[in-house]
């Protein structure tokens, strides 16, 4: 491989590096927002846990408040928040194994860098 | 270790980090410094609104039930009505569910919110200021090596001007 194709094979390496290092930065901003709602959904159980059958519970859906039945409130919760840790552990393994990519592509990219650099010294050595 | 929380879970000497890695420390430190202090803003910002709707709390009482008050359609913009009634209030308690309460319950609910907020922003302070602290160290730090690095370089200068001097003569 000529220094032209090395170079050509470098900025690739680096492009996809770059794309890496975007996905995770998408996907730690996603899985943050989880996190978020997670929290939100959280005190929404402790509260809905706090309080009896006497107190009425509503959802706001649309514009509308719709009265709901404190059991199935709390069930409802229960599973929203089961569901957002599940994401929660999925955003995290896709994080983890984009980070091990990029860990591989950053050695890929040295590696390269480092061949194109003994080539081009060669060239200077041989002119 | 309190000081090298941020540096990872494992202890990490900054005396042995190089002029490039400190830089990248300081500036990790910056960034979260802050993210703390707009979080302290946030909670600060809903720490007021509780405490807004648990004076609002205090000042219904049975006699309030009759009595005429103005009812905002937007923020600039009223139109007079009646309180019909003064004991069952409705609280958001978030993701768009709402609890009916009474005065007492509602009470409980703006008090037990602002002690919590209180006590996020005491941990979020208390994190900031040693990680604060941190940032001073490493300052320091970095402040060390730069002159230790211009010392080599004034020494450098120095031989190689001799040297010069030398081809001259």
């Amino acid at each position: 491989m000529g220094p032209g194709a090395l170079q050509k094979k470098l900025e690739e390496e680096v492009e996809a590096y770059k794309k890496i290092q975007k996905d995770i930065s998408k996907t730690s901003g996603l899985r943050t927002q989880l996190d978020v709602q997670l929290n939100e959904n959280k005190v929404v159980k402790e509260e809905l846990d706090l309080i009896n059958e006497e107190n009425v519970v509503y959802k706001l859906i649309g514009p509308a408040l719709i009265r709901q039945d404190l059991e199935e409130a709390r069930q409802n919760v229960s599973k929203r928040v089961d569901y957002i840790q599940q994401e929660i552990k999925r955003h995290g393994n896709t994080i983890e194994k984009l980070e091990k990519e990029a860990e591989a592509k950053r050695e890929n990219i040295a590696k390269h860098q480092q061949q194109l650099q003994q080539m081009m010294m060669k060239q200077a050595a041989n002119t | 270790m309190a000081a090298n929380k941020g540096a990872g879970p494992q202890v990490i000497d900054i005396s042995k980090l190089n002029l490039e890695q400190l830089t990248t420390l300081k500036n990790q430190l910056d960034q979260e410094l802050q993210f703390f202090s707009e979080s302290l803003q946030q909670l600060k910002i809903a720490q007021l609104k509780f405490n807004e709707s648990g004076e609002c709390v205090e000042k219904l009482t049975p006699e309030t039930k009759g009595k005429e008050i103005l009812v905002p359609l937007t923020s600039c913009m009223y139109v007079p009505g009646t309180v019909a009634n003064s004991e069952k209030l409705l609280i958001e308690v978030g993701t768009g569910y709402y609890i009916e309460r009474d005065v007492p319950g509602a009470k409980d609910y703006f008090s037990r919110k602002i002690k919590f907020v209180t006590e996020q922003m005491e941990k979020i302070q208390k994190i900031a200021s040693e990680k604060s602290k941190l940032r001073e160290v490493v300052m320091d730090m970095m402040e060390m090596k730069l002159d230790q690095q211009l010392a080599v370089i004034q020494q450098q200068q120095a031989v190689a001007g001799k040297m010069g001097e030398g081809m001259v003569a």
